[in-house]
Formats: structure tokens, sequence, C-alpha cells
């Protein structure tokens, strides 16, 4: 028998044990009047737990069950454990809910969930940044609302988008995304996003140079075979054959140039680091005006501003090849009559180097691309002058490699300003002269 | 009740379906800018001649929805904030078709420059950021009007201001090119239109971010100047 009914039972008895004890006493009107009252007071009894009870139920808080006495102890007393066991459970979800979410939100990529009807559910810190959307605001609206990307309207619409390759979308500020959904429980979807603009930009870079390459190598050759063509059909007096045979010559030194700083390049680009021998700086300035000189056969002023008091610690193969490319760039894209600087200077937070010129100049869009390989400002120009188009990427890879940085200061039309800089650690006192003359 | 309820709910679902129609037909439309103007900077012909072939979906689009908005009105008979939002969309959808347009306009400018072939660089840079300004300017438009947020609209159309100023400076720019050198006129003017086109695009744009206002607040705030939008 359940305790309720037990313990209902035992007080009905003893309330009539009392009222028949009263009825035997006094009569049967008290007796009765006893049993009456004991019943009035177990109904307030009973009804006033009962309204307690259905208090907490319409407004459940947490470990706020009622306490009760007799009967109502033990049955609100096993509510209470249930409660608390209940309580304890929602907690461990809860956990592992937020575990869940913040193992999402270390993802590196951008992670959205998605409902049946693609709204919005959840997405990471990531996804938000990527694709511009306010975790909070934007829970419950539809996806599409927000990523307008025709492609990816159409992936989300097309019926099985767990097969299709993932899509691209341009984000603001041309930052390329790769949007991939992926199906989950029972019609859900994970959308996950990536930047990929840097390798978009690496997969353009190669292609073009794969291309320009290509391209470089093939002018020439076009002019070779011509040459060789026309020798072998015509019947040539040998002065003009001589005449033909320099030009060819010329082409095929041509090519031999592009091929030989290729070969520079790859070697800068896999070599190990350059060895930290001393560079006699004063010596290497007073060769690059030497070289500049007889470069420009006096057709453009040449000075030398500065004097080495340190030397610098690298290669000294690549620092005077780097060094060289940049003037004889300058010199290059100068008019006759311009003038060329050659600048050395120290400072307490390193040294730099910069070549000036009063030459054409570049126009800002080309800047940040110059040290691309092949990337020419104006293509017919530069190849008149006779560069390969490597020569900045070379100048590049060599002052990076000295942990030196290159920049590019240049205004249409009045000339332009290269300057390497290097850290202080790349910077070394000059020997004293007896032994430097010993050398 | 039930079935008045039932009703209620299909209309809010309806509403709900045009709008996110109008946000595709804006995200289309956003792509056909962007590619007109990688085209304008590239000389790409495959991306040009597609976005001038494209153009014709955006005008259908314009037509669709333009056909379920009076749908809808016939229908339901919307009021207040629904039929604000029906009349902001009639709006918006024209205003989009007319930024549809100008990307077609700056494609086809793109193909005349680069087929000629250009003389020398009269402003492009300028040009470009103008354009990322316009471009950005439409996206955070289409953001309002998914979200309805007010602020970011009154935003946008403090934002046109520098767009107009932009096309300005252009205008006087390309002008001393032309003086100095007549063999750029042709090209300077191409470029004149492709400077125009992304002013307009600006002003579209500040146009719909005007309707998002006046679906959220109910308030006109067209020609009246600076916008002041209280939370």
């Amino acid at each position: 028998m359940s305790p309720v009914y037990r313990s209902t039972l035992v007080s009905l008895a003893g309330l009539a044990a009392v009222a028949v004890i009263a009825w035997a006493a006094a009569g049967a009107a008290p007796g009765l009047s006893v049993f009456a009252a004991g019943l009035l007071a177990l109904l307030v009894y009973h009804v006033r737990h009962l309204a307690r009870f259905g208090r907490w139920v319409s407004h459940p808080a947490q470990g706020k069950v009622p306490e009760g006495a007799g009967s109502w102890d033990e049955v609100l007393a096993a509510l209470h454990r249930f409660e608390r066991e209940a309580a304890k459970r929602e907690e461990m979800l809860a956990d592992a809910l937020a575990r869940f979410r913040r193992a999402a939100q270390a993802l590196p990529d951008g992670v959205v969930m998605l409902d049946a009807d693609n709204r919005i559910e959840w997405c990471n810190d990531n996804a938000a940044a990527m694709l511009d959307l306010d975790p909070r605001a934007d829970t419950g609206r539809p996806i599409a609302n927000l990523v307008r990307e025709p492609a990816f309207i159409d992936y989300l619409a097309a019926p099985n988008h767990d097969s299709m390759p993932a899509v691209r979308a341009t984000a603001a500020q041309g930052v390329v995304l790769a949007l991939q959904l992926i199906p989950y429980g029972e019609s859900q979807k994970l959308l996950l996003c990536r930047d990929v603009t840097q390798a978009e930009r690496v997969e353009t870079m190669r292609r073009d140079f794969v291309a320009n390459v290509s391209h470089e190598l093939r002018t020439p050759l076009t002019v070779l075979v011509g040459f060789l063509e026309t020798v072998r059909e015509l019947k040539l007096d040998p002065s003009r054959v001589r005449d033909y045979l320099g030009m060819m010559r010329e082409q095929a030194s041509r090519m031999h140039r592009i091929i030989e700083d290729l070969l520079t390049l790859s070697v800068l680009e896999s070599a190990p680091p350059p060895p930290a021998d001393r560079v006699r700086m004063a010596p290497l300035l007073e060769r690059l005006r030497a070289d500049a000189s007889s470069l420009s056969a006096g057709r453009h002023a040449i000075s030398l501003q500065g004097s080495a008091s340190v030397d610098l610690l690298g290669s000294e193969e690549e620092l005077s090849s780097a060094f060289g490319n940049l003037v004889s760039n300058a010199i290059r894209y100068t008019p006759p009559g311009g003038r060329v600087s050659i600048v050395w200077s120290e400072g307490p937070d390193g040294v730099s180097f910069t070549v000036e010129d009063t030459g054409m100049g570049i126009a800002p869009e080309h800047i940040p691309r110059l040290t691309e390989r092949f990337y020419r400002v104006d293509r017919s120009r530069s190849r008149e002058t006779g560069g390969t188009g490597l020569g900045l990427a070379i100048v590049k890879h060599a002052v990076a490699r000295h942990q030196a940085t290159l920049e590019v200061d240049s205004k249409l039309g009045a000339g332009s300003r290269f300057t390497v800089r290097f850290p202080p650690q790349r910077m070394m006192p000059v020997e004293p002269l007896q032994s430097r003359q010993e050398n | 009740m039930g079935a008045s309820e039932h009703l209620s709910k299909q209309f809010e679902a309806e509403l709900e379906a045009i709008r996110s129609r109008v946000l595709e037909m804006g995200g289309l439309v956003e792509s056909q800018i962007r590619r007109a103007l990688d085209g304008f900077n590239s000389g790409d012909r495959a991306t040009l001649d597609d976005v001038i072939a494209t153009d014709h979906r955006v005008n259908a689009m314009e037509v669709a929805l333009d056909g379920d908005c009076s749908q809808v009105i016939v229908k339901r008979q919307p009021a207040a904030n629904d039929l604000r939002l029906i009349i902001a969309i009639i709006k918006t959808v024209t205003d989009l078709e007319r930024i549809g347009d100008e990307a077609r306009k700056i494609a086809r400018m793109a193909k005349n420059i680069h087929e000629r072939g250009s003389v020398l660089a009269p402003p492009v840079v300028e040009v470009r950021h103008a354009a990322e300004r316009a471009i950005s300017m439409l996206r955070r438009t289409l953001d309002a009007f998914a979200r309805l947020d007010c602020n970011a609209a009154a935003e946008v159309i403090r934002a046109d201001a520098g767009i107009d100023a932009e096309f300005g400076a252009i205008l006087r720019q390309l002008i001393t090119y032309m003086m100095e050198d007549p063999r750029t006129i042709s090209t300077a003017l191409e470029i004149v239109w492709v400077a125009k086109a992304i002013e307009r695009i600006g002003d579209h744009a500040k146009n719909m971010a005007e309707y998002v206002i006046y679906i959220v607040k109910g308030t006109d705030v067209r020609h009246t100047g600076a916008v002041t939008i209280e939370p």
C-alpha cells in the first residue's frame, strides 16, 4: 500500500478513535463535531499544500520546491530529488553544448549552422567576420539574405550540394572566400567558409609566371628563327650576314640572361640562409659608383653620398648583385642629363642603402607589383633597355634573405627612390685600417 | 480565428519570400558591378561580354518581383507596415534594375576603352577607389534592408556625399588630361561615363537606404538634407 494511503488511513483511524472516545464521554453531538473538526483540519492541510504545490508548478523555480509536512513531505521530497537531478542533467548538457561551441569557435574556418529553411542558427566569430554577420542579431535570418553572391544562391538552391565543390564568393575589400555546405542531422546544414585570397593570388601568380616565362623566351627565339631562315634561304653578302649574326647573338645572350636570372632566383629561394661574412661596404659602394659611371657613359650625373663606417654581415655576392640591380635600373630608366645618387646612411636603428634618380618615375598602381617576376610597367620600353623583368624580384629575395626590406617611393615624372633598410643585427663596425691593408 | 491566423502566416511567408528575392537580385546586381569593374581594370573581354549578357536576368527579376508585389496588394490588401514594405520593395527593385543598367554601361565603356588601347593611364586609380566605395555602399544598403537596420541605412545616406566629391575630382583630373593631350579625349570621355555610372550607383544605393528608413520608421527622409535617426 502506498505511504500516502497509509498515512491518510492512520490519521483517519486516529481521528475516529478520538471521536469515539468523545462520543463515549460526552455524547453524540460533541463526538461528531470533534470528527468533523478533524476532517476540516485535514482538508485545510491538504488544500494549503496543494496551493503551494500549484504555485511552484506554474513558475517552477530551480531549487524552490516547497517543503511540506506529513504525507506531503514524502511526495515533495521525491519531487525535490527529481528536480535536482534534472537540473544536474541540464547543466551537463549545457556544458557539453558550450564545449562544442567553444570547439567550433576555435576552428580556423568560419562555421555557420543552418536550419532546414537555411536560416542562421549559430555562427562562430570567424564566420561572422568573414561574412559580415552579427552573431546575435542575425540568428534566425535566412543566410541567403546576407550572403547574396549569385553563385552561392544557386549552390544553396541546388538539390545535392554535398557532392558539389565549394563556391567562391567575394567579400568586402576583395577578400575571396570558399564556401561549402555540409548537410547533417535531419535537414540542417553546416556552412564552412575559408579565406582563400592568398591561395587564389598564389595560383594567379603561378599561372602568370608560366605564361610570362614562355612569352619572354619565345620572343627572342622567334627573332632568332627568323634570321636563321633568312640566312639559309637567301644569298646575302657577307657583311649583311655578319650584321644578322650580330643581332642573333644579341637575342641569344638575352635568352641567356633571362635563364641566368631565373636560376639566380631559384637559388635565392631554395638556398640555406646566406653566410654571415663581413661585406666591406666602402669598396663595394665605390665599385657600384664606378659601374654606374661606366654604364651611364657620361650621360648622367652620378654621385655617392655618405661614407661607410660600418660593414654588413651577409653574402657579398647577393648584396652586390641586389645593389647593382638597383643602380643599373636607375640608370636605364633615367633619361640622359638626369641625376642618379647612391646614398649610404647609418643610424642607431640600422643602415640603409638608397638609390635615387630623376627618371620617369612609377605610377602608384604599379608600385606594389614591381617585384613580381616579369612585371613590367611599360612592356615595350623595358625590353628595349635590355631588362629581363627579373631584376627587382632578385633584389627583393636577396635583401629579404638578409632581413632587410625594400622600400619604393616614386612620383610619376619626377623620379624614384629605392631604399634597402638593414636591421642593426646585420651591422658590424669596420675593422681597423691596418688589418684592412693587410688583407 | 484559426483560419485568419493561418492566412496571416501564409501572408508573412509570402512577404518573406519576396524580401529574399529582392536581396537575391541585389546580390546579382552587386556581382554585375564588381565584374564590370574587374573587366574595366583588366580588359578581359569574356567577363565584360558576360556582364552585358547577364543584364537580362536582372531585368527579368525586376519584372517578376513587380508582378509578385501587385499580386500581394490585390490578394492581401496589406496595411500599415506590410504596405510600406511592399511600396518600398517596388521602388527598391526599380533602383536595383537601374544599377544593373549602370553595370552594363560600365562594361560597354570598358570594352570600348580596351579595344582602342588606352593612350595613357588617366586617373584609373581614382575611378577604382570610387567604385569600391559605391560597391560597399550597395552592400551595406542591402545588409540594412535584410536586417531592417535604420542606423546602417543612415550611414549609407551620409556616405553618398563622398562619392559625389570623388566624381568631381575625377572630372577635374580628366579635364587636365584632355587639355594636355587631345588624343586622350575619346578615352577620357568614356572614363567620364564610367565615373558617372559609379556616381549614379551611389545615388541609387542612397535611395534604397532611404526606403529602408521608410519601412522601419514610416518617415520619408528623401530630400530632407541631413538625416538624423534617433534609436
